[in-house]
């Protein structure tokens, strides 16, 4: 089996509404795989059509060679899924409910062994209403893994969770990586799709509009880094061309100057030159290299969060 | 199978665990059990099984429409479902464990109510305790089904709560779970049989009285399967994980196919009724088993004797205990207390010889002439209401007669207790036949075949009482009477009446002779019949004669009831109209329309023809006395029917009339009393107070053994362990 998911010509629409607009992808087994985009883009249609939670309108889907519009129960009982919202009852112990999920598959996953590696061996006998929302996540988590299986798919694991949260499942989520499964996560945090995955497709209203590394995908636009100057002083209202720079756009206040460039290196300098001569104080100074957000604004003309 | 069991067992934990669940379960209907037991008195016997039946119907009701109908809309809205969408299961695990958790959750409740109403309430244990318990299992599972499919249908919490109200009132409050279906108007009760609650708690009530098991439950038991199986099958085919996955609208039409089977139950009951009846039944059942303590009155035993201060407690519809001197303490006995101070309590009275076939006056309206469906058990209500708690029928149309016997068996309607003879045994051109020989050929053969039998050798006559034993009548009634010149009988032979007597003497039937004089009465008596119907109004019997109807234990009942009612009818005057006991049982066209008619044209042409028909009191009054002392065991009858003698109180007035005749009223009352229940082969049961008989009790005011016409001061009418409520009596339905 060369790939784990194939997908070709994905269409789906819900009447006059086209969800998904013919996407292509596959993910090699061993790949963790991210399909990025804004909320309404497509990805958890897509993602609960590769899962044979929905029938799909037409295209080619295979995912671990079946076809989940036909072998749904065999496909479930291989996939592990992390849903984006789910609950649980409010007085099942953790320990009760990966056991009572565990049941229902063919193959078993070590369940106390799941809890420790989730970090969850203290609340292994606590009620999941006492759970915090990190915790929560962490059990969502182990309850995708119950079944041990070689295909997981994430469907944006980490919405909702503050910061140390999110990092705590970026990292659980990369030992996943490090033990060779393939996984496909959904998304609209850039860094979580810079920093997890092995290739990205950003997706757009039911489109890919680009696939690749997330290096490539850099390196597919313009690329250019932003050098931004903070004064303390309002600074003259038109600014040289610097060398090397491509455009320049001043503030109203005229006390932020972004600089856009692909060789911040080399223009750097004469801005801060221009500055001294002016007799200005800088105040701040950032070199922002460009992101996916950045290839998506302008790939898009939109942010990805609003 | 895994996934089945591991859901089952978490399932049941997470219920145990959530103390929602066991507030509803357990403790709410702990809180209903003893709120109403202690309101209703649930000591004293008469509301033990409705309690229970109320508890336990909630119960069903609550387990199905939110434990299984708001709980699956609660764990798909709260995205619970969700989770398992993902996981390779299908709903059935996730239903069928709801299900059976439910079940086994409500099985503790069952013994805890039982055993409560054992040990708390003194219920008696129950005799079906496996029925019992297969009805409401059933019950569970069908109610869960309709909550099943209430989850399945509803789009939100709110939809699933308003058709959850929707459904759930009315099953709470028309079903008969909160108050007995019998006491609601009879367009409602209808309605009710449309209601799946309510063959749940009909059904619980017939078997937690003890007269019924689950396979006398078979129609609604299949109602509730049936409904179990489609509501299942549709909660499969709806189910949804994803509370974003709504349902058309119009999807709330399956909550219908579920209901179906009661729909059809209920067109099905419109029609035969026969579920109305046993609610109504069920209702009278419980009111009887009421115990109460009759304390301090004087007790006429019926036998002859009396204790002047004593007590009886009735209990479960009988007799259980007679106390002389101070009552005990009616709390202690847990029994509700009636006092009756200055009050005479004796056994219901027994009227042996009416004709509930004839109104006992005439309605110048044809139209307001009732069928007898209608008209017997109302006039067996007037009985009641007059404290004449059994009557004997002494010939009147055979089916009607019995379904009125039956009706009131059952305790469907409230009335006096029937005796029925059916028709009389008498001869072409003799006394009955008289009163079909104006009608058309065609309504004389039905009417006639109804009401007469008219056996011309004695192998027919043997056929004949053979055919009304096997209806099961309780005695055989002939007639002997020439009639007078001018108003003259075929009179028939006697030996044809001892060959009747022989038959009917084989078959268990006491037979019983209508006669004329004292001619008649001699015949009768060498035939060896077992009563005197009227003895002689027009010459006296011989003292011989009456010793030797003492010899052979023949009864003799003067009926001066209908010869006074004929001789004033022939002096123009109508006070047996006017009585007060007469008045409030009306009715009052009745009594309005017979004024009237006696008044009129046709009053008059009717005391001509009476007037050739001479009756005496004087020597209807001397055979009274002469058979008295004798020592015949007396009756009483009063021939009510016959014009101006209005069924229900008429005796009241046959015991006076004795008293007038000379007859001390302990001998009138017990007459009317113990030797009428021996009359009507019932003397092991009713016409005394004594331990384990029925309780049919008479309670007046003052002391009839004094002064006899006490007897209508009428305090209480206890029937079969019911207090009756006399006001209500012409209400039923």
């Amino acid at each position: 089996m060369d790939t784990s998911i194939h997908v070709k010509g994905l269409e789906k629409s819900y009447g006059d509404v086209h969800a998904v607009r013919g996407i292509d992808f596959d993910v090699a087994p061993g790949e963790v795989f991210g399909l990025l985009g804004p909320n309404g883009a497509g990805k958890t249609t897509t993602v609960e059509i590769l899962e044979g939670l929905r029938p799909r309108t037409s295209g080619d889907v295979k995912v671990l060679g079946q076809d989940p519009g036909v072998n749904v129960r065999t496909l479930k009982d291989r996939i592990g899924v992390c849903l984006q919202s789910t609950n649980l009852p409010a007085k099942i112990t953790v320990r009760e409910a990966l056991a009572m999920f565990s049941a229902f598959y063919s193959r078993h996953a070590d369940i106390d062994k799941l809890i420790d590696r989730l970090q969850l061996g203290e609340k292994r006998g606590a009620f999941y209403q006492t759970l915090s929302g990190g915790q929560k996540q962490r059990v969502a988590l182990a309850l995708a893994l119950v079944n041990d299986p070689q295909l997981v798919f994430l469907d944006e694991p980490t919405t909702g969770l503050d910061p140390q949260v999110r990092l705590e499942i970026h990292s659980l989520i990369g030992e996943l990586r490090d033990a060779k499964r393939t996984i496909l996560i959904t998304t609209h945090y850039i860094e979580e799709a810079e920093r997890l995955c092995d290739r990205v497709a950003i997706v757009d209203q039911g489109k890919i509009i680009a696939i690749g590394t997330p290096r490539e995908i850099q390196a597919q636009t313009l690329g250019t880094s932003r050098v931004e100057i903070h004064t303390v002083e309002p600074m003259p209202a038109e600014a040289p061309n610097f060398e090397c720079a491509e455009k320049s756009v001043m503030s109203e206040d005229r006390r932020v100057l972004i600089v856009y460039s692909a060789k911040p290196a080399r223009t750097l300098p004469g801005v801060v030159k221009w500055i001294d001569q002016n007799g200005l104080d800088l105040e701040d100074i950032h070199l922002k290299r460009p992101t996916l957000e950045d290839v998506f604004i302008e790939l898009t003309g939109k942010r990805l969060r609003d | 199978m895994g996934a089945y069991i591991s859901q089952i067992r978490i399932n049941l934990r997470l219920t145990i665990r959530d103390r929602t669940v066991l507030f509803f379960n357990f403790l709410f209907p702990m809180i209903f059990f003893f709120i109403f037991g202690f309101m209703m008195h649930a000591e004293q016997g008469g509301a033990i099984v409705q309690i229970v039946n109320m508890v336990l119907t909630l119960g069903i009701l609550g387990s199905g429409f939110f434990g299984a109908g708001m709980r699956s809309v609660m764990d798909r809205e709260s995205n619970i479902l969700r989770r398992f969408k993902v996981a390779p299961i299908t709903a059935g695990p996730i239903l069928v464990s709801q299900m059976v958790v439910g079940l086994l959750l409500y099985i503790p409740v069952v013994i805890l109510v039982l055993a409560l109403a054992h040990f708390v309430y003194g219920m008696p244990p129950l005799e079906h305790p496996g029925s019992l318990t297969a009805f409401v299992l059933i019950g569970v599972l069908a109610f869960r089904a309709m909550g099943g499919i209430i989850g399945a249908v509803a789009n939100s919490m709110q939809e699933s709560q308003i058709i959850i109200q929707i459904l759930y009132f009315p099953m709470l409050f028309l079903g008969g779970a909160t108050f007995p279906i019998a006491i609601m108007p009879n367009w409602l009760q209808i309605v009710a049989q449309f209601i799946p609650s309510t063959y749940l708690s009909t059904g619980i009530t017939a078997i937690l009285e003890g007269h019924e098991t689950i396979w006398d439950n078979l129609m609604p038991a299949g109602a509730l399967i049936v409904t179990s199986i489609v509501g299942t099958f549709l909660a499969l085919k709806l189910f949804r994980w994803d509370k974003d996955d709504k349902l058309q609208p119009s999807a709330k039409f399956w909550v219908l196919a579920v209901l179906a089977p009661f729909v059809a139950m209920g067109v099905y009951q419109a029609y035969a009724k026969d579920n109305v009846a046993k609610g109504k039944v069920l209702a009278r059942e419980m009111r009887r088993n009421q115990t109460h303590l009759i304390r301090d009155a004087r007790l006429f035993l019926g036998d002859g004797n009396v204790i002047e201060q004593g007590s009886v407690l009735v209990k479960n519809g009988r007799i259980e205990e007679i106390y002389t001197g101070s009552a005990p303490d009616a709390k202690t006995l847990k029994a509700e207390a009636i006092d009756a101070a200055g009050k005479t309590l004796m056994p219901g009275l027994i009227d042996v010889h009416v004709h509930l076939g004839s109104p006992g006056g005439f309605f110048t309206n044809a139209n307001d002439f009732e069928p007898p469906v209608k008209a017997f058990p109302r006039e067996l209500a007037a009985y009641l209401y007059s404290g004449v708690t059994a009557v004997k029928s002494a010939g009147d149309p055979l089916d009607e007669v019995l379904k009125a016997r039956a009706v009131i068996a059952s305790g469907e309607k409230l009335g006096s207790e029937l005796f029925a003879v059916g028709p009389l045994f008498t001869t072409p051109g003799g006394h009955g036949t008289e009163y079909s020989k104006n009608m058309p050929e065609a309504a004389r053969a039905s009417f006639d075949a109804q009401f007469l039998r008219l056996p011309k050798t004695a192998d027919e006559a043997k056929k004949m009482v053979d055919e009304l034993a096997a209806r099961h009548v309780d005695g055989i009634k002939t007639i002997l009477e020439a009639g007078v010149p001018g108003y003259s009988f075929v009179r028939m032979d006697p030996a044809l009446i001892k060959s009747i007597v022989e038959e009917a003497h084989a078959k268990d039937l006491p037979v019983v002779c209508h006669t004329g004089n004292a001619k008649d009465v001699e015949d009768a008596v060498n035939a060896g019949v077992d009563g005197i119907e009227h003895g002689s109004m027009d010459d006296a019997i011989p003292e011989a004669l009456f010793a030797q109807m003492k010899q052979a234990g023949i009864t003799y009942d003067p009926t001066l009831s209908v010869v006074e009612a004929f001789s004033l009818i022939a002096q123009g005057k109508n006070d047996g109209l006017d009585r007060t006991l007469v008045q409030q049982v009306g009715p009052k066209k009745l009594l309005d329309s017979t004024k009237a008619f006696l008044q009129g044209a046709a009053g008059q042409k009717m005391r001509e023809g009476i007037a050739k028909y001479p009756v005496s009191m004087a020597i209807s009054g001397q055979n009274l006395m002469a058979a008295m002392r004798a020592g015949v065991t007396l009756v009483t009858g009063t021939d009510s029917g016959n014009p101006t003698l209005i069924h229900g109180p008429a005796l009241h007035r046959e015991l006076q009339l004795w008293a007038e005749a000379g007859v001390p009223s302990a001998v009138a009352l017990q007459a009317a009393t113990f030797n009428g229940a021996q009359l009507l082969r019932a003397s092991n049961r009713i016409g005394l107070i004594r331990k384990g008989f029925e309780a049919n009790l008479l309670l007046v005011d003052g002391n009839p053994l004094k002064d006899i016409a006490a007897t209508e001061r009428i305090s209480l009418v206890m029937f079969k362990g019911e207090r009756v409520d006399r006001g209500d009596l012409f209400d039923q339905q």
